[in-house]
């Protein structure tokens, strides 16, 4: 196989992983636990904002960008306060406006502060150096490993991959225990699951926070690759391609949405990259999204429950003497 | 003092736009219970329609006629043969938002494809200034103050004079009722979304006569404001919008002069989430609280 | 609190309740026997539904005291009053409906060992033995209330019918102390109707009390004893069936609606 080849692969699969990570956390909040999080975004870039100032070093004058909070922190130290800070505002967030609004409102609380967020990124220049963005993040132990860049990148790509795996057990062992069953419940009816003695507040909470965590972490793994982070890579309809690999993959089921992603941020989107430029630059990225749009709608029409559909828990059979009675009609 | 007064006149022409696509925006939501996320991508289609008919030599007050007639069609189709659809299948509340999102996606990528990513502008010209105390208005700014006030006063009048007008308002409050009352819900829905449409198509040509320059995003940016105004006037209230609309079109100017042109956006933003987080229901809202009370 | 030999378990004192004016609840006040189905009765408006919302903690009360096995619950939230012991079943179906049947039976059971993000995470080494003895609990209830077969259907695809008393099973895992019905009966076909009677009755004999919403007269008479008669917001009335049944103003608040 060529280098470029090999670089090319290497390169999907790790978007692959760090796209899957994010997708987990939000199918977490949003298809077992049904919150609305239309910000999902915002919490990945504050995880890869925070992962880039504490590996960048100090701010000091003359420096071609500039951001607080800056620190040179060796690895893992970063990934692991992106996903610290991202929950610490989650929390903040989800204390806020997870109050009991309808839910589209509640959806629009989400989107508006995303759209704040972005505005403040932009504007306020020292934070995290406004609209250029924060660029030459170090990649995590390049000079300790010392190795050539192909083969750093398959290292990475192993990283990524043993990463998606943590959070996939993670994820997992929620939504195969009591407290998954009560989250679906809940995201089901509340009101029901309130009758029945469920904190629903209490419970949106912690998953709000949970997958902001994740967020952060794909976000934080993502700057340690690319290197480079900036208002642009994190404008709020990314949350929508991610929306679209839960939907088509199916909602509430980890290992649907993983198929999700593979069909549609890397399949779909990457696919289409190699289309020749037809009519103008850019034009093919326009008709992407409204193949995003329309998946969407596809999807919710025809197959709202997805590819993989939500798979309720079995339990074993025990063993039955005398036949179960008809049930009434 | 002056920089104040030409604020508040800024602030009245935006109010003025703002106004008109509030009042369709909120009319949307009473008859549907739907927030129409692509509202804003349907104001700048519109925006097209009329620079495509005013590239062709047409004058742009007439474009804007025919801006309006495409956005009534073009809203009326959009909620018949896909809203109505997803509504009548079921579809919950954070499943339409997502319909509606996904909708927008399309328009403004679909005109993104069509138009390219460049800026456009209307054949016109904003004609002589008119002075009045601390206020400059342009002809043309005037202009869309008179429509403003023709349309609200226009919706005024068929919402209080004209069965059409009562029956839309029944519809609004208890559509079952309506229907039991022998009221035609479904074609005074339809008859909803062609007016809405409509005063979308308006609002998309004044927004761009005022900013001189618009792209495929300029009415999904404008969108944040309008639901502001909406919501802060209390979702479904034609007169709250229109209250609304003359709040966040002057604070917002006024704090561009005072504070910093940054900062108009910041506005919106700021009240909307207030009154998100605070008083959902709106202002002139009587509901108790945000359409969830319990049994 | 008992007078007579006749132990209360809800006291229900001068609630009140408006909505923008209208005043749906305007000092109602009654009092739940321990053991008995408590029928709730009166002319469309009066108030009942508003009132058991209130008492599940859906919609707080203005004014008024609730008091529940002497705890005074007046104004908590709903999970709060289910917790103390009351659960409500809901006028309209109210199925976890992604969920099988036997999953929606095994939420309702409080403070389980897995429900908590470290006991989840734990895992079935933690979490998995309470949990077999929930299934086996849960199973007991689908075999007595004949729907064995049910198992793993997803609750949204029931009948009408089977989502009434999947409601019913539900909030018997949850090891009430005191039901809340809601129109229990509305939409069922009658001989599954007759059957839903007959496992109250039998829930009532085995201790559970109950507050029932009842609009068809005749059910309640069957069903229902004691009797609190609601109108326009107050009760006007309490006492057995047949007692209510003859007192004027009982027959005005009807005849006035």
């Amino acid at each position: 196989m060529s280098d470029s080849m090999q670089f090319y692969i290497s390169t999907l699969l790790i978007y692959l992983f760090i796209d899957i990570m994010g997708v987990l956390g939000l199918n977490l909040q949003f298809g077992v636990a049904g919150i609305i999080n239309f910000a999902y975004i915002v919490f990945v870039a504050v995880g890869a904002y925070t992962c880039a100032v504490l590996s960048l070093g100090p701010d000091y004058a003359g420096n071609f960008q500039h951001y607080a909070f800056g620190a040179s922190w060796p690895f893992p130290l970063p990934i692991l306060a992106a996903g610290v800070v991202s929950g610490l505002l989650s929390l903040i967030v989800g204390v806020i406006s997870l109050r009991r609004l309808r839910s589209d409102y509640q959806a629009m609380v989400m989107l508006v502060l995303s759209l704040i967020a972005t505005l403040v990124a932009t504007n306020a220049t020292g934070l995290v150096n406004g609209p250029a963005g924060l660029a030459t993040v170090p990649q995590p132990l390049a000079d300790v490993l010392n190795l050539a860049p192909l083969e750093y990148q398959w290292v990475y790509a192993g990283w990524c991959a043993f990463l998606t795996a943590v959070i996939f057990l993670f994820v997992r062992g929620i939504t195969n225990s009591p407290l998954g069953r009560t989250l679906r419940a809940m995201r089901d009816n509340d009101r029901a699951a309130s009758a029945l003695g469920k904190s629903v507040t209490n419970l949106r909470l912690m998953i709000f926070v949970v997958g902001g965590v994740i967020a952060g972490i794909s976000g934080a793994v993502f700057v340690e690759f690319i290197q480079a982070w900036s208002p642009g890579s994190w404008l709020y309809p990314e949350t929508f391609v991610f929306l679209a690999a839960i939907i088509v993959g199916g909602a509430a089921n980890n290992w649907g949405v993983m198929v999700g992603t593979l069909l549609v941020p890397v399949g779909f989107l990457e696919a289409t990259r190699f289309l020749p430029q037809v009519f103008y630059d850019g034009f093919i990225e326009a008709m992407q999204w409204v193949c995003v749009g329309l998946l969407i709608l596809l999807f919710l029409w025809f197959r709202p429950q997805g590819l993989f559909p939500e798979r309720p828990s079995r339990f074993q059979p025990r063993p039955q003497a005398q036949p179960a009675a008809r049930p009434p009609e | 003092m002056s920089q104040l007064s030409a604020a508040v006149g800024f602030g009245l022409i935006t109010a003025s736009i703002l106004s008109i696509a509030a009042v369709g925006f909120t009319l949307q939501f009473s008859v549907t219970n739907i927030l129409n996320l692509a509202y804003g991508d349907i104001m700048t289609a519109c925006a097209f329609a009329a620079y495509l008919v005013n590239r062709l030599g047409v004058n742009i007050w007439i474009s804007l006629v025919v801006a309006a007639l495409f956005g009534a069609v073009f809203s009326m189709l959009l909620n018949r043969f896909v809203y109505f659809q997803f509504v009548r299948r079921g579809t919950r509340l954070f499943g339409m938002i997502i319909v509606t999102i996904a909708m927008s996606l399309v328009i403004q990528n679909v005109l993104l494809a069509i138009f390219r990513p460049t800026f456009f502008s209307y054949h016109t010209s904003p004609g002589a200034s008119y002075h009045f105390g601390g206020m400059i208005f342009t002809a043309s700014q005037l202009g869309i103050m008179g429509i403003a006030v023709v349309a609200m006063l226009g919706v005024h009048l068929i919402s209080t004079r004209t069965k059409l007008g009562k029956a839309m308002r029944a519809t609004a409050t208890n559509p079952g009722l309506a229907r039991s009352c022998g009221i035609a819900t479904d074609q005074v829905i339809d008859v909803a979304w062609l007016l809405s449409g409509a005063l979308c198509g308006v609002a998309g040509v004044v927004l761009v006569l005022n900013t001189a320059t618009f792209s495929e995003v300029t009415g999904a940016t404008f969108l944040v404001p309008v639901i502001a105004a909406a919501i802060l006037g209390g979702i479904g209230q034609p007169y709250g919008a229109m209250l609304g609309a003359l709040t966040i079109g002057v604070a917002g100017e006024v704090a561009a002069t005072v504070i910093s042109p940054s900062y108009k956006d910041v506005v919106a933003f700021g009240i909307l989430i207030l009154v998100l987080l605070v008083r959902p229901q709106g202002i002139l809202s009587e509901v108790a609280s945000a359409k969830e009370v319990a049994a | 609190m008992s007078a007579e030999g006749i132990s209360f378990v809800l006291e229900v004192n001068d609630v009140r309740r408006d909505f923008g004016g209208v005043k749906a609840v305007d000092g109602a006040s009654f009092s739940a026997q321990r053991g008995k189905i408590t029928g709730l009765i009166g002319p469309n408006g009066a108030g009942k539904s508003t009132l058991m919302s209130i008492i599940a903690g859906a919609i707080k009360p203005v004014s008024g005291r609730i008091t529940f096995e002497g705890r005074d619950l007046t104004g908590l939230p709903s999970h709060r009053v289910a917790r103390a012991g009351i659960i409500r079943t809901f006028q309209m179906s109210a199925e976890f409906a992604k969920l099988s049947v036997i999953e929606n039976l095994l939420v309702a059971p409080r403070a389980q060992k897995g429900e908590s993000l470290l006991g989840a995470e734990l895992g079935r080494m933690y979490w998995g033995r309470d949990e077999q003895a929930l299934v086996d609990r849960a199973r007991d209830v689908l075999d007595r209330f004949a729907m064995t077969a049910k198992e793993n259907e997803l609750a949204g695809n029931l009948s009408g019918g089977q989502k009434r008393l999947l409601e019913i099973m539900r909030a018997l895992m949850a090891e009430p102390k005191m039901l809340l019905l809601d129109e229990p009966f509305a939409g069922v076909n009658p001989s599954l109707a007759r059957q839903i009677e007959q496992y109250l009755l039998d829930l009532r004999d085995e201790g559970l009390s109950m507050i029932m919403v009842e609009h068809e007269l005749a059910v309640v008479e069957r069903v229902c004893d004691p009797v609190v008669v609601m109108a326009q917001g107050k009760v006007i009335s309490e006492g057995s069936m047949h007692d209510v049944g003859a007192r004027e103003e009982v027959l005005n608040a009807y005849l006035v609606g």
